[in-house]
């Protein structure tokens, strides 16, 4: 197979959505004309730097013909016992109506197909849908934008409390070749407004499909999000996910990131403090083994002053994996009380595994409280010895002490049944890891 | 029981013991003392097999078993408990599910069934009393944020679940006040049995008179030069060790 030199074959075929409002088709070649004009980032482009993307060149991915069909049975490994959330479904970035069960929603709130509101109620979308990622929005997220097939829309009106949780769920069937699918997420919290969302992407079987996902979150004032990102992808399978997100005063979001497969995953944050008192709080977990890599790309702008951040992400390496953490925050001169802590641990089970660290801090007020960390560490000898000490084998003491590690973002998540779910799979590669 | 025959031990290039010899029976309770660097808590951790020491030449066996052809885990399952000088903290390790990992290891390894989650509580629970700890140290992570004489309450909490053969308590009278010391010695005879041997590695005479042994040994220079009876503590708290040392030097 002979490399692609660009993405523009991305561009071209495949179902995007081309009817609807004058607005859409005008912002979408727009999108289509810039992620032509962006060509592909090298090593010289700062945020591409540590990662390459000659492997993702070398396959030939396409968006596919038509939707794929699953069997209803197709659903049942992806479920979780004890998660009952209003749910929509997504197979390879089409949504499946039939896998869905989005069940009783309280007034005020609108969840759907995004292909299904831009074609009944195209108003609620128009100047929403993009704006947040906005004109200058990076590659990948431009990309999605030129060629997104569907996605959710979530619009909570204000003062709208959602107790049950929302979950996208994405499955990767890759039986029928090279597929790439394009979800685009659109979540607006009117002001007061409170919800919890839940994005899980799922290879069910062994075959390459790339997903190239975007979710753009708007919060109103005061409006609360729990956002949390599992991703599962076959080993096969490439990952691209962007979120987008716009923070007005006094909003508190909450992210956790769990990346456990693919072959290749770059996952990136661009987080705007807009609003006064905004509170953006970030967590992270990512394993990496042979063959892997977890990119992950934290863009959190204070732009007014007295908002709060906190990026804590934490990786686990083994094997031959990669990882590349690469978080930014940036303090504008206005900003001032502005309060971020940010940091980001490594635990390398092998002296294989390879981790690019880089942490920056940007400030330019001079009234703020700011820090960054970073370890890239192993397994104490002491803190191996003393669970052997008590009869434990060593290779369970070891998975052992990495979920003890992990288990801080772990236990960030809103759910026991996720939390269970997510130890789970941590301890199952851990386990396939050692042994 | 135990019986360590020559044994020799470096740390680097350092011989820090130079052929130790010691014979503990069933039952019995055995008080390792001696000044500081005198290889106390090296033997203790040459036993529990601890990385970092070599072997040179010597034996050490329990009930038969050459303990030092085993990994430090197996020796555990063997029966031996190291009661740590400074225990380790794991943190977001949760304390419950430790000990379940733990004992379910040795049972395994026993040859015994694991105990499922009600009866491991209930034995639990009943082995939490016998140190006066709070059942909120179950949720916590393994010894963090635990004072230090919860720490160490809690190694002969963890003593007590496992039912050890020999127990060798490294210290475990250090930093500890008067009532964290009398509850561990509490703890410590109430484990007590006909079948299960104790050996205390300790710098003072102090936890003596808490745990009374049948056996005290002077450890020097990576040696044990004098062996008695519980008297003989109570005259190193009167007279130091120069007079043994002194004695040794002389013979």
């Amino acid at each position: 197979m002979t490399a692609a030199s660009d993405f523009t074959s991305w561009l071209d075929g495949g179902r995007t959505v081309s009817d609807g409002p004058a607005w859409l088709a005008d912002w979408r070649a727009r999108a289509a004309q810039r992620a032509r004009v962006l060509g592909v980032p090298g090593r010289k482009d700062e945020s591409w730097r540590y990662t390459s993307l000659s492997a993702l060149l070398e396959q030939d991915f396409r968006p596919a013909a038509g939707p794929a069909l699953p069997a209803a049975s197709a659903l049942a490994p992806a479920l979780i016992t004890g998660f009952e959330p209003h749910r929509l479904v997504f197979v390879n970035g089409d949504f499946v109506a039939a896998l869905s069960t989005s069940g009783a929603l309280p007034e005020g709130v609108r969840l759907g197909s995004l292909r299904e509101r831009l074609a009944t109620d195209p108003g609620a979308l128009e100047g929403r849908l993009g704006r947040v990622a906005g004109a200058q929005a990076p590659l990948f997220s431009t990309l999605n934008a030129a060629g997104f097939q569907d996605g959710a829309a979530l619009l909570i009106d204000p003062g709208v409390a959602l107790e049950q949780p929302i979950e996208l769920l994405h499955l990767s069937l890759g039986d029928t070749g090279a597929i790439l699918a394009q979800p685009r997420h659109c979540i607006v919290l009117g002001e007061g407004a409170r919800a919890t969302l839940i994005e899980r992407y799922l290879g069910l079987d062994g075959a390459g499909v790339c997903t190239n996902a975007v979710i753009e979150v708007t919060l109103g004032q005061g409006a609360e999000l729990r956002h949390e990102r599992l991703q599962d992808e076959g080993a096969a399978s490439f990952h691209l996910s962007t979120l987008h997100l716009d923070q007005a005063p006094g909003s508190r979001y909450r992210g956790v990131n769990i990346g456990l497969g693919a072959r290749w995953a770059r996952t990136e944050l661009h987080c705007g403090c807009a609003g006064r008192g905004a509170e953006c709080d970030l967590q992270g977990l990512y394993l990496a083994g042979d063959g892997q890599l977890m990119d992950y790309h934290l863009d959190v702008i204070h732009s007014v002053p007295e908002c709060t951040s906190r990026e804590n992400f934490k990786g686990i390496l083994y094997g031959r994996g990669r990882a590349v953490f690469d978080g930014r925050v940036l303090v504008a001169r206005d900003a001032q009380k502005s309060d971020a802590a940010m940091s980001n641990r490594n635990l390398m089970l092998s002296e294989q595994a390879e981790i690019d660290t880089k942490p920056q801090l940007e400030i330019l007020a001079d009234d703020v409280k700011c820090s960054h960390g970073t370890t890239v560490g192993q397994i104490e000898p002491e803190m191996l010895f003393y669970p052997r000490a008590r009869g434990i084998a060593e290779p369970l003491a070891r998975r052992m002490l990495c979920l003890g590690f992990a288990g801080e973002i772990i236990e960030a998540l809103s759910h026991e049944a996720l939390r269970e779910q997510v130890t789970e799979q941590v301890g199952a590669r851990l386990e396939q890891a050692s042994g | 029981m135990l019986s360590v025959k020559g044994l020799r031990a470096k740390v680097g290039d350092e011989e820090i013991l130079k052929g130790l010899d010691l014979t503990v029976r069933p039952g019995e309770v055995h008080a390792i003392m001696g000044p500081n660097g005198s290889g106390k808590s090296t033997f203790a951790h040459v036993l529990s097999g601890r990385d970092g020491y070599e072997v040179t030449d010597g034996a050490a066996s329990l009930d038969g078993v050459d303990l030092l052809a085993l990994s430090p885990e197996e020796r555990a399952q063997q029966g031996l408990f190291l009661a740590f000088q400074y225990p380790v903290e794991l943190p977001g390790v949760n304390n419950t599910y430790f000990l379940k990992a733990a004992l379910n290891s040795i049972r395994k390894a026993r040859g015994e069934e694991e105990l499922d989650a009600v009866s491991f509580l209930r034995l639990i629970r009943e082995k939490l009393k016998i140190l006066h700890l709070d059942d909120s140290l179950l949720k916590r992570a393994v010894n963090v944020g635990f004072s230090g004489g919860e720490k160490k309450r809690n190694e002969i909490f963890q003593m007590a679940l496992l039912e050890p053969k020999l127990a060798i308590l490294d210290e475990t009278d250090s930093g500890l006040d008067i009532d964290a010391l009398r509850i561990v010695a509490e703890g410590v005879n109430a484990l007590r049995s006909p079948e299960r041997s104790v050996i205390l590695v300790t710098h003072y005479q102090r936890l003596l008179d808490y745990i009374e042994p049948d056996v005290v040994h002077v450890l020097y220079k990576g040696r044990i030069i004098r062996t008695g009876g519980k008297e003989l503590a109570l005259e190193l708290e009167e007279r130091g060790y120069g007079w043994i040392i002194d004695e040794e030097h002389a013979a």
